[in-house]
């Protein structure tokens, strides 16, 4: 038996126990409105200012507060830029380099202490806030990583650029001569030459529009603060755990829209055409990097939208591919769409050995089987790429075989004693980098097994993400496995990957270097839209194709769960304002 | 007493130069170019460039040094290539969360495990000695993370008794969100800590002080609780001083598992992003509370201890 004294100890050492857990029941019992969307997201911020929105998470914050002039349709697709700031689409000159836009009228800045001129009431917004703001991201003390969608592209600003960084600062009242304010609603821009992607960066986080009174209020805090024409305001702002946005009580009239594609009528996402957003008026972001937590607050209901985290696919999804009975039960909608990138093991083409032995990478490429690495590692949610260019993209042909992508080991030995190394005989293991990472790790295993089936031998090395970086943009290795995900819905930010000029340490991370791909991808920079662009863009394919710079992996399919009472859910790839779309039926919540 | 405190603290200006430079060489040498990782995928060779300037990358090593240790003297850090932030005032934000989860944490743990250790020395070799051995080894083998996710799984989801994760900044809503991390976090420590505690004062408790004090016909509270716990005291001060100033920093993986924006989950994500300014402040952090830690627990040895004297 214990002694009294003991049994008194150890009452005490439950009772504080106890105490942790009755004290974990008392909260203040604060409410969010019926209407309140909530959701997660897996990373911590970088902050809202637009110009270092370059990640998808601080795109989507940043969006909630602040437009571009341009912004895409919410339901169509291919996806199709509308005006949003701007009144119409711009007007293109006849040579294609000169835009002229018209904004808005009565577009109001959200009130803020920033606008001391009207004692926090929020200004109408002008052409000159878009050459503001366009110019801080040229500003080289800003850093912004978002400069390429401008770089080389505006006449003056790079110059503009390049004088600040000479001086060590920028002079914003310096006129730059491709950015003239015709009015106060009126600005036009003109272009180094033509370009058919322009209008993208228009709907890009990068060039959304800031009032000069908020950064010169804030200075280098801006980044913590959110002044735009949006439509939410910031309410709570924590980079690491929450941010709330709610309704902007000034934002303009904005419609729902009221047509999409043909099978949206059908899945309801049409029943608030017409109705003045945002519908909700609350959103509440939690942080959790970790993916277990997110998915189970999902199942609690503490959460409207959920990604299917990787760990947790099979209790999500069944042998059929589809949704489990018991989340299909609670009336969870499983929503599936191509997301628009690539997966692809690149070689290094100034490379002595891989770089110059097509032979040798074509059979690497028919050697490597993507249908089963699909299968283990994407739980067969991908689609096998045949090409650099994704579907539901301009330039994608369905009908188009890649026969390097064809999986056969006999071929592969074939082509591997063409190159001439038959049964492997004679080919030092190849130098693969890869990272630390487990999932890194298993894919360089799965990678070694098909090599290795085919004769050839890999040797790994294995680096964190700065050092590995540091390796491709050298050119260090034979072979290394990347992603790429689309800036904008064209053709060409894929086919960008293989242009000459934008080898290391550009995009171009193979180095590949055809000058018969690279005439091809320079005339059709000038070209819109239309069947001659495209014609060439496969022909781009298919010397790429052939060249096999790269063994083309696949393309992800975005997989999501969302609640019932959650409308007008519809997978967007760049649309990050998305949830002012959004509504919660508060009846289906209860 | 304030020659030996004042000595230690020159010892220790050698020995954060030290760890200043060894930081350093670790994170400017080997860490890889941090430009690369900031421009994304659209870095061209002029934009590294300048961002290599701008950053002062392009200053020789030894600038880059002095820079540093001009940033540790100042306890000014820069800012954070991932979240942009000041690290100084990342710091002191997260200060708040990780001590609301440390501290009570820690008490209940120190509480718990000393009594328990108490407990089982004094019942040395009875079945609630070997019970509590077995249930300590048992709770030491299990992986911290197969607490954290039977936690929010059962205690969390399953039975609601408490929230799966987050952190809010008010009170009281904020001890809601800590107080499942505080009970892994008791429940993990307590295995290594009452085996610890146990052994400590099973040497006490065999002294022959405690005999004699017995045959003075002290009552068992007075012996254990004046005689035996006040001579246990060194090296339980030795656990116990050198972990406070560790509290600050939390924990990386409760902190990052219940999204609570403290110290730990902090340098979780500056590890996950190679973030190294923060990375080389949290170390730096660290190093400085471990030294000092260190000093405290010396100081405080000679108070608990008359046989200890401070030369």
């Amino acid at each position: 038996m214990l002694t009294p004294m003991f049994q008194k100890l150890i009452t005490t050492g439950v009772a504080c126990l106890v105490l942790v857990s009755l004290v974990a029941g008392c909260t203040s019992k604060k409410k969010d409105p019926p209407n309140t969307v909530h959701l997660s997201i897996s990373a911590k911020l970088k902050g809202l200012d637009p110009v270092n929105a370059d990640d998808m998470y601080s795109g989507i914050q940043s969006s909630h507060a602040y437009e571009g002039l341009l912004q895409y349709h919410y339901l169509k697709r291919p996806y199709v830029l509308t005006p949003n700031l701007a009144e119409s689409m711009p007007e293109v000159s006849a040579d294609g380099k000169t835009l002229t836009i018209k904004i808005k009228k009565g577009v109001l800045f959200q009130d803020d202490p920033c606008f001391k001129a009207t004692g926090g009431k929020g200004r109408e917004f002008e052409a000159s806030d878009i050459v503001y703001s366009w110019k801080r991201l040229a500003d080289p003390k800003l850093t912004s990583s978002g400069w390429w969608v401008f770089d080389g592209k505006i006449v003056g600003l790079n110059e503009w650029h390049d004088e600040s960084a000479k001086a060590g600062t920028s002079d914003y009242a310096k006129p730059v001569e491709g950015l003239k304010i015709l009015d106060r609603y009126t600005l036009q821009v003109k272009l180094t030459q033509r370009s058919a992607q322009i209008l993208y960066a228009l709907a890009m986080p990068f060039t959304f529009v800031v009032p000069h009174e908020g950064p010169e209020m804030y200075g280098q805090e801006y980044i913590n603060h959110a002044v735009g024409t949006g439509a939410f305001k910031l309410q709570e702002y924590d980079p690491n755990s929450k941010v709330v946005w709610v309704r902007n009580p000034t934002y303009r009239k904005e419609l729902f829209p009221s047509e999409g594609e043909a099978k949206d009528k059908e899945s309801g996402l049409l029943e608030d055409a017409g109705k003045p957003l945002p519908l909700t008026d609350k959103l509440v972001y939690q942080i959790l990097v970790e993916s277990q937590p997110a998915w189970l607050s999902f199942l609690a209901g503490k959460l409207d939208l959920s990604p299917i985290p990787k760990d947790n696919y099979s209790q999500a999804i069944g042998s059929n591919k589809q949704l489990n009975p018991e989340l299909a039960a609670k009336g969870i909608k499983f929503a599936k769409e191509p997301q628009l990138d690539i997966t692809h093991t690149s070689f290094n083409m100034t490379d002595p050995l891989v770089g110059k032995n097509k032979l040798l990478r074509q059979a690497l490429s028919i050697g490597y089987d993507d249908v089963q690495y699909i299968e283990t590692f994407y739980n067969g949610q991908a689609l096998a790429a045949q090409g650099p260019i994704p579907p539901g993209i301009t330039g994608y042909d369905l009908a188009f075989k890649n026969s390097y992508r064809v999986y056969d080991v006999a071929k592969a030995k074939d082509l591997l004693a063409k190159a001439g190394f038959p049964e492997g005989k004679g080919l030092p293991p190849l130098e693969y980098i890869t990272l630390a990472d487990s999932t890194s790790r298993q894919s360089t295993e799965y990678m070694q097994k098909m090599m290795s089936a085919i004769g050839v031998q890999l040797k790994v090395s294995t680096y964190s993400w700065p050092e590995f970086q540091a390796s491709v943009k050298n050119k260090k290795g034979q072979m290394w496995s990347f992603a790429w995900g689309a800036d904008y819905p064209d053709a060409e930010n894929f086919l960008q990957l293989f242009y000459g000029k934008n080898g290391s340490p550009g995009p171009n991370d193979s180095n590949y270097l055809n000058p018969e791909f690279d005439k091809l991808y320079e005339k059709a920079l000038l070209l819109q839209d239309s069947p001659e662009r495209t014609a060439i863009y496969q022909q781009m394919v298919k010397i790429v194709v052939e060249d096999c710079p790269w063994i083309f992996g696949s393309h992800r399919l975005n997989m999501a769960l969302t609640y019932p009472w959650l409308k007008n859910f519809k997978y967007h790839e760049f649309d990050h304002a998305k949830a002012k779309y959004y509504r919660v039926d508060p009846l289906l919540k209860k | 007493m304030f020659v030996y405190i004042a000595r230690r603290l020159l010892h220790a200006i050698p020995t954060i130069f030290g760890i200043a430079l060894i930081i350093f060489v670790l994170f400017n040498l080997v860490g890889g170019d941090p430009t690369l990782q900031m421009l994304g995928k659209h870095a061209n060779a002029k934009q590294i460039t300048e961002l290599r300037h701008e950053y002062g990358f392009d200053q020789p090593m030894y600038v880059q040094f002095f820079e540093y240790l001009k940033q540790i003297l100042t306890f000014d850090f820069g800012r954070s290539y991932a979240t942009k932030q000041p690290i100084t005032q990342m710091i002191m934000n997260g200060i708040g969360p990780s001590l609301t989860l440390a501290i009570p944490a820690f008490f209940f743990t120190t509480v718990l495990s000393v009594s328990i250790g108490l407990l089982v020395a004094y019942y040395r070799g009875r079945w609630i000695d070997r019970l509590m051995v077995i249930m300590c080894v048992f709770g030491m083998s299990l992986s911290s993370l197969a607490y954290i996710l039977f936690g929010q799984y059962f205690l969390a989801y399953k039975l609601g008794w408490f929230p799966i994760a987050g952190f809010e900044t008010e009170w009281p809503d904020r001890f809601a969100y800590v107080a499942m991390p505080i009970i892994i976090w008791v429940v993990l420590s307590l295995g290594h800590d009452v085996r610890f505690y146990r052994t400590a004062l099973l040497e006490e408790i065999n002294q022959d002080y405690v005999r004699t004090a017995r045959a003075k016909g002290l009552g068992e509270s007075k012996v254990l609780f004046v005689h035996v716990l006040k001579n246990g005291m060194v090296p339980i001060l030795t656990n116990v001083v050198i972990e406070i100033p560790m509290l600050i920093l939390g924990s990386f993986l409760l902190e990052g598992f219940f999204g609570i924006p403290g110290l730990g989950g902090m340098t979780l994500d500056a590890i996950h992003n190679s973030d190294f300014p923060v990375i080389k402040a949290m170390t730096t952090v660290e190093a400085l509370l471990y030294i000092f830690g260190n000093l405290a627990t010396d100081v405080l040895y000679s108070l608990v201890d008359p046989r200890v004297s401070l030369k």
